[in-house]
């Protein structure tokens, strides 16, 4: 325990938890629309697809958000027009994607001097190293997907649910979708500095799984998803200063272990069971 | 480098076949997962000195055994909530065991992206036996997974095994990503088993067809790639990842075959496909 006090001293562990808060209250918010629409799988395939727009970020010095998210919204793009093809299914077109963007990623970044490291702050995070300026990005840029989640929430979850009748309803559907996935690209790119590119999954799938557990009505769960998300982030970064292991690793085990008490609390796969 | 050659070729060939299976029933998802639950298999047998095949065959199949278990009988999960749930979960502990250890970074990056260039001939030689094998039991069982993966329910009532046909091409594709993880690392296997799958898919129409389109395509882009690798960092100076390397040389081909595919597809009709 004293550990966790000497962290607590510490300038940079303060500046972490914020970031952990943040991070886990937006990824908890999304991550039911993530859930609702079964995008799972996509999340998975963004957070490595991205991965090459980190690294040039890095290299060219520019903001890692800017090149995640250009790179995130051009693979998006591409993963669509596969769809074209209809010899390879929707799962292939993801999984080729997903595994030739991240290739690439890894032979620029293996083309520089010193890779191996950055590489796995890439890859796995480095929440204690987050800047104040880090923090008010996230901060911004979470308030506003928040927002928009907010602001279209009704739209949204009759499209998760009745796309037709949504249709009907004479909304433009397919701009509908297609927010979603910037939405949900966008948290993601939020995520990698704190849990790193291949855990910020876990932020955006476990904790809303936890809160679908609790309740079947989507308001709720989105906010219980984000009480889990932050209190995931907080436990998780607790658990890494007292252990000395990753803090990434412990915050998605952390989610983890909050799925399988509520699963075990609210008896085994009743509710939700199906969805 | 021969033997690193032998081995993107065999894993190529072998993850070619299989991956035409995973393009049918759609597993490109459970390949993806089984990748990332491996990881902490091989972590804990790196961390504690073992050999790190049994480590990786052991997360693998407690993957299988979950997945088989969470998606068959009545009371079924959405499968690809579960997948996510175990992917964060695997290799979130992956990820604690290995950074308990000093040098947590470059460990990190050779777990994850495996060190081709150094497989020995024992390891190639396990590749070679457990890939025969898949691919043995792939043809014996060829019949009953095509007629599954197009028409379950009459699969079912054939009386076909459903659910141990299930768990037997589940325990193949793990075993393929198994052997293929040492050489290739936790990230890029996926591109070995879906990749020339679908280029083989898209060159021709029937199975068997695209299983020897696939297994040809994987060779030929496995060299290209790895000599492409190869050249660059001996000649060129330009330290190029091989296994990355490979993979891009697998994605190049299949945007050429996709865009091949569009054009014929565009000349035939004449006008834009809807």
């Amino acid at each position: 325990m004293s550990a966790l006090v000497d962290a607590f001293g510490q300038h940079f562990f303060r500046l972490a938890l914020v970031e952990a808060v943040l991070v886990g209250v937006v990824a908890g918010v999304v991550g039911v629309h993530v859930l609702l629409r079964r995008l799972p799988f996509f999340v998975v395939a963004m957070s490595h697809a991205t991965f090459p727009g980190v690294v040039v970020g890095s290299l060219l010095g520019v903001s890692l958000f800017a090149g995640g998210a250009a790179v995130g919204v051009a693979v998006a793009l591409v993963i669509v027009a596969l769809g074209a093809l209809r010899q390879v299914d929707d799962s292939s077109a993801v999984g080729i994607v997903l595994a030739g963007s991240f290739a690439v990623g890894v032979v620029v970044l293996s083309a520089q001097p010193g890779a191996s490291k950055d590489l796995s702050a890439f890859l796995v995070g480095s929440i204690v190293t987050v800047s104040p300026a880090d923090l008010v990005t996230t901060a911004v840029v979470g308030a506003a997907l928040v927002a928009v989640v907010a602001a279209f929430h009704k739209e949204l979850v009759l499209g998760a649910f009745d796309p037709g009748g949504l249709g009907a309803l004479g909304y433009p559907v397919r701009r509908l979708d297609t927010l979603v996935l910037v939405v949900v690209t966008v948290a993601l790119v939020v995520c990698v500095p704190a849990v790193g590119t291949l855990l910020a999954v876990a932020l955006l799938t476990v904790p809303a799984l936890a809160a679908r557990r609790w309740t079947d009505r989507v308001g709720p769960m989105t906010v219980l998803a984000g009480v889990f998300g932050a209190a995931s982030g907080v436990a998780g970064l607790c658990l890494s200063a007292v252990f000395d292991i990753a803090a990434g690793g412990s915050i998605a085990l952390t989610a983890t272990a909050l799925f399988l008490v509520s699963a075990a609390a609210t008896g085994g796969g009743r509710r939700g069971g199906r969805a | 480098m021969s033997r690193a050659l032998a081995e993107v070729l065999l894993l190529g060939v072998v993850g070619a076949v299989v991956g035409v299976h995973v393009a049918l029933r759609r597993l490109a998802f459970v390949t993806e997962a089984v990748q990332h639950t491996v990881f902490p298999g091989i972590a804990v047998a790196y961390a504690a000195g073992w050999p790190l095949l049994p480590g990786a065959a052991a997360a693998a199949a407690l993957t299988v055994a979950l997945l088989v278990g969470l998606t068959s009988g009545r009371r079924r999960v959405d499968v690809d909530s579960a997948l996510a749930l175990s992917i964060a979960s695997f290799f979130a502990v992956g990820v604690v065991v290995v950074s308990r250890r000093s040098g947590y970074a470059s460990d990190l990056g050779t777990l994850l992206f495996g060190r081709i260039l150094d497989v020995g001939r024992a390891e190639v030689v396990e590749t070679a036996v457990i890939g025969g094998l898949c691919l043995l039991v792939l043809g014996l069982a060829h019949k009953e997974l095509v007629l599954l993966a197009l028409d379950r329910t009459q699969a079912a009532a054939l009386g076909l095994p459903v659910v141990a046909l299930d768990a037997l091409l589940y325990a193949v594709t793990a075993a393929t990503v198994v052997v293929a993880v040492r050489a290739i690392g936790t990230v890029l296997v996926v591109a070995f088993i879906v990749t020339p799958a679908a280029t083989g898919r898209l060159l021709t129409r029937s199975i068997g067809g695209a299983m020897a389109a696939a297994a040809g395509v994987a060779a030929v882009l496995g060299w290209i790639g790895l000599s492409a690798s190869y050249e660059a960092s001996v000649h060129h100076d330009v330290r190029l990842a091989a296994g990355a390397t490979v993979v891009v040389a697998y994605t190049a081909g299949f945007a050429l075959a996709g865009a091949g595919r569009l054009v014929l597809g565009r000349l035939r009709t004449g006008r834009r496909p809807a």
